[in-house]
């Protein structure tokens, strides 16, 4: 077992920034859609809360963003540049963990401080990333201010549209998010990929490095 | 406004509408006698003259000063032709005289033979004309407001110059602004009083606050619009609340927005229920859209939209709009929503601000009672909102987000397959941990069974080592390695 560091400081203070955040803006979210089904706080603070951490998530999206555009670990977005290689790659991926797991197969990806995403991950990281998370962000500040915004909200159709939008990309993270902790738990330990996401410091295979 | 109430507005102006009968006379003259019921000239008191006013009205009211002097119509109505001397000097037009608005009055022949106004309104109308010879500006003013379109419409109930002014005293304008001088009263009675009572009324009443205002400053006096037609009413308010945008941005988010759509009144009549009353507007300049505009016959669509009488659904809302978009041209026209109080009298009961509405929760809830009651509206041919009834359920249905993409009240008016997709996106991510769970679960007792069968295979032959047995998540530690 080796140690490899794939998780720079700015990488992980974004990434716990933004996974509080995440839970913060589900929970004042469903308060403010659901008001009478849940009433764990007022729907006016709900509001309040819901906006702010918007905005602090959009700033943290900035620093996720920058750290990856000024230093080249921008990399480990774009490794496999082959579309089929990428697509053999991640049924290699989904086969593992839906049966290679279970028998004790190694794990196809071997991570790397340039490679820490395996193709399923990296396709979906950057999906989630690049379209849903700015779209969400968007939006967001599109209902934030409906009247700055008019313009905006009408180009898009109206405010009901927009909000459509924003509620099923809501819709999406909910389980996304259960889904992300849950595989999260799928490391050699179950903690530790959890471990690595605080320290910066994922525990390796040595074999892995041969395939580099 | 209620029927009843205009028909009694009618009925009341059985003391004010008079006239034309200057052609009879109490001389007893054979005249018309048909028309007229002549009081007698020795009855009551002696016509007194007065003083302030020319000899020539002094002529007329010598015989119009007594009281009992009336006019029968055919309809049996009577009119009384008494004028009072005193207040008519009083009023503002006592320098006009008599013969100001009477010149029709040949003062020989006078009276001469019976005008048939088969009833004291058709007379009244008949007569108000003479007041456009000296105030055209009102009358072009009048023209064109609700009231005078309801009359070219055939309500007859509705008001005229006279209603409103008694020819005969009437009085400057302060008086007219004064709670009591109140003229609408008389056919918008409980308006009136919700009115009266609200911190509008009392202010002005109770108090003399002249700056509160009067039925005549919100909806002016003459160029009356129909209350739900315009923004008129609500620019009206902020002339003389200016800031008040700003006021209500200290605690309210998307304060502009919430001004926007919500009536004034549906936050400051604490009484009132509320509903919402969907406008069909142009796309771009969110214009209302009026009947006959784009030919398209909309009256008639949104009515037959409404196939079995219970108020438009979704499906049939959705496709009214299709059809009037395909005829006024693609995405010109759509729905704008605005919440609303549910009838003119508790449009008029606003409270002062403690009691004003600031709960959230009041509107950003399912089943808030805004959104139980909702109507579709266009501007009919005369400028009046024409209403038509829409089921509740419009509002939470998924074809919403093409019919009215522009209306959307938080939890309100959510959208109810959306919630569904969230517990199945919830019960999706559970299912994702326990599925895989189950799976390995399988997986492993699989291998197991494979491997024990491999080894009773082996037979006798010496123990085969076991695969990697279940040894928690830790799994992907490959054995060997
Ligand atoms: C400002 C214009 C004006 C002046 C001045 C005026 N009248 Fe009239 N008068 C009217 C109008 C208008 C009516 C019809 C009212 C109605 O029926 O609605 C009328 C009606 C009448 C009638 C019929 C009964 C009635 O009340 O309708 C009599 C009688 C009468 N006027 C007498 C007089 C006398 C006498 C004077 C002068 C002292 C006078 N008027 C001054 C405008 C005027
Ligand atoms: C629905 C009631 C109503 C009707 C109908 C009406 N008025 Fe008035 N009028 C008022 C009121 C109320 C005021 C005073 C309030 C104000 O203007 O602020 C007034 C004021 C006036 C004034 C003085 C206002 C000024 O600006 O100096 C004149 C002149 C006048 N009316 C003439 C007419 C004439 C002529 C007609 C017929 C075309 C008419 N009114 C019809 C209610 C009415
Ligand atoms: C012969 C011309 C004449 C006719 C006809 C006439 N008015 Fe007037 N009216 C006047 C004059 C003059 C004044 C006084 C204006 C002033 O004081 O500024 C006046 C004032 C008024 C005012 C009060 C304005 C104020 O500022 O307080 C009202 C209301 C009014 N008239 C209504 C009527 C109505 C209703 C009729 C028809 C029944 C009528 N007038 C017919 C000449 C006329
Ligand atoms: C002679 C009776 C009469 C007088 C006086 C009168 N009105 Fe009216 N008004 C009517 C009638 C009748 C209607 C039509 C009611 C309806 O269609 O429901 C009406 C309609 C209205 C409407 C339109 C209602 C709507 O559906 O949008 C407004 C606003 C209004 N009046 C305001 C006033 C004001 C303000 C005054 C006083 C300056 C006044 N009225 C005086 C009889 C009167
Ligand atoms: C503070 C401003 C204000 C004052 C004062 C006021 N109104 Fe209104 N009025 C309104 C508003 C706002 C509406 C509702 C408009 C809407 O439906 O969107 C309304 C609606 C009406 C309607 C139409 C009701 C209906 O059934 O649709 C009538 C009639 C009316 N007012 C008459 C009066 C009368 C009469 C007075 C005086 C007693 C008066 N108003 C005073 C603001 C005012
Ligand atoms: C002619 C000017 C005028 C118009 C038009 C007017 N208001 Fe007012 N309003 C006042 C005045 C003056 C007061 C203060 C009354 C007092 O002293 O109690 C007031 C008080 C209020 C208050 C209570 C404020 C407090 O401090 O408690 C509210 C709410 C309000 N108006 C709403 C409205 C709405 C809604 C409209 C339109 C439908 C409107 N006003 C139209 C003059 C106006
Ligand atoms: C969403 C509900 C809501 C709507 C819509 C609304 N108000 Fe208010 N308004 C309030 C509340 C609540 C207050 C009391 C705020 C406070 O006490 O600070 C208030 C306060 C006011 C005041 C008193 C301001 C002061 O100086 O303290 C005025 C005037 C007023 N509103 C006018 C209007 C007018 C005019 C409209 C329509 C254009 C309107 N409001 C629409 C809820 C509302």
């Amino acid at each position: 077992m080796k140690k490899i560091y794939v998780h720079p400081l700015p990488v992980r203070v974004w990434h716990w920034v933004n996974a509080a955040g995440f839970v913060a803006l589900i929970v004042t979210g469903l308060q403010i859609r659901y008001v009478g089904v849940f009433d764990f706080m007022p729907f006016r603070a709900a509001v309040q809360w819901h906006n702010w951490i918007g905005f602090v998530l959009i700033a943290n999206f900035f620093v996720w963003l920058g750290f990856y555009l000024f230093t080249d670990k921008i990399r480990v977005y774009h490794p496999e540049l082959n579309p089929m290689e990428h697509f053999r790659g991640s049924m290699r991926q989904l086969q593992y963990y839906g049966y290679g797991l279970f028998k004790g197969d190694p794990n196809p990806f071997h991570i790397s401080a340039y490679r820490k995403f395996n193709p399923v991950q990296s396709m979906t990281y950057q999906v989630v990333m690049m379209i849903l998370v700015p779209v969400q962000f968007f939006t967001g500040v599109v209902l934030w201010d409906t009247r700055m915004f008019s313009g905006v909200i009408e180009f898009f159709g109206g405010i009901r549209v927009v909000d459509t939008i924003h509620v099923l990309i809501f819709i999406f993270f909910v389980s996304y998010i259960i889904i992300h902790a849950y595989m999260g738990a799928l490391g050699h330990t179950p903690s530790a990929h959890y471990k690595a996401m605080f320290t910066g410091w994922e525990e390796a295979e040595e074999t892995g490095e041969a395939r580099h | 406004m209620d029927p009843a109430l205009t028909r009694n507005g009618l009925e009341n102006r059985g003391n004010t509408a008079r006239l034309g009968a200057l052609i009879a006379a109490f001389l007893g003259l054979a005249a018309a006698a048909h028309t007229v019921v002549a009081a007698a000239p020795e009855a009551k008191a002696a016509a007194q003259t007065v003083a302030k006013l020319s000899d020539a009205d002094n002529t007329c009211l010598a015989c119009h000063s007594f009281e009992g002097m009336e006019k029968k119509f055919a309809s049996g109505e009577k009119l009384s032709l008494q004028v009072l001397g005193a207040s008519f000097a009083q009023s503002v037009h006592a320098s006009a005289g008599c013969a100001g608005c009477h010149a029709d009055v040949d003062v020989a022949k006078h009276p001469g033979p019976a005008k048939k106004f088969k009833t004291a309104r058709e007379h009244s109308l008949a007569f108000t004309g003479v007041c456009r010879n000296c105030h055209e500006d009102k009358f072009k003013l009048y023209e064109g407001s609700v009231h005078e379109k309801l009359l070219k419409s055939g309500v007859d109930a509705a008001p005229v110059c006279t209603d409103c002014h008694n020819p005969h005293s009437v009085k400057a304008r302060a008086a007219l602004a004064s709670i009591s001088g109140v003229s609408c009263r008389k056919c918008h009675e409980p308006i009136f009083d919700a009115y009266a009572a609200s911190m509008h009324g009392t202010a002005r009443g109770k108090l003399g606050h002249s700056a509160a205002p009067i039925c005549a400053d919100c909806h002016r006096a003459h160029d009356i619009g129909f209350a739900g037609a315009s923004d008129r009413l609500k620019a009206a308010c902020l002339g003389c609340h200016q800031g008040v945008a700003d006021v209500h941005a200290r605690w309210l988010p998307n304060a502009a927005r919430h001004l926007d759509v919500i009536a004034c009144a549906a936050c400051h009549s604490p009484a009132a229920e509320r509903k919402v009353d969907l406008r069909l507007v142009e796309s771009g300049t969110q214009a209302r859209v009026a009947e006959g505009d784009g030919n398209a016959e909309l009256e008639n669509r949104l009515a037959a939209a409404d196939k079995d009488g219970k108020g438009i659904d979704a499906i049939e809302l959705w496709n009214v709009l299709r059809e009037i978009n395909r005829d006024r041209g693609e995405g010109r026209t759509t729905l704008r929503g605005r919440l609303e109080v549910r009838t003119g009298v508790q449009a008029h009961q606003l409270a002062d601000k403690s009691q004003a509405l600031r709960t959230c929760e009041t509107c950003h809830r399912q089943g808030a009672d805004p959104f139980q009651n909702v109507s579709v509206s266009i501007i009919g041919v005369d400028g009046r909102p024409l209403r038509q009834e829409v089921q509740k359920e419009v509002l939470t249905s998924v074809l919403s987000v093409d019919s009215m993409g522009g209306f959307y009240a938080v939890g309100g008016t959510r959208i109810k397959l959306l919630d569904l997709l969230l517990v199945l996106s919830v019960l999706g991510g559970l299912a994702v941990p326990v599925g895989h769970q189950m799976l390995r679960w399988m997986v492993r007792r699989h291998l197991r069974l494979q491997a024990e069968a491999a080894r009773a295979a082996a037979g006798a032959a010496a123990g085969g080592e076991a695969s990697g047995g279940p040894s928690g998540p830790g799994a992907s530690r490959a054995p060997g390695k």
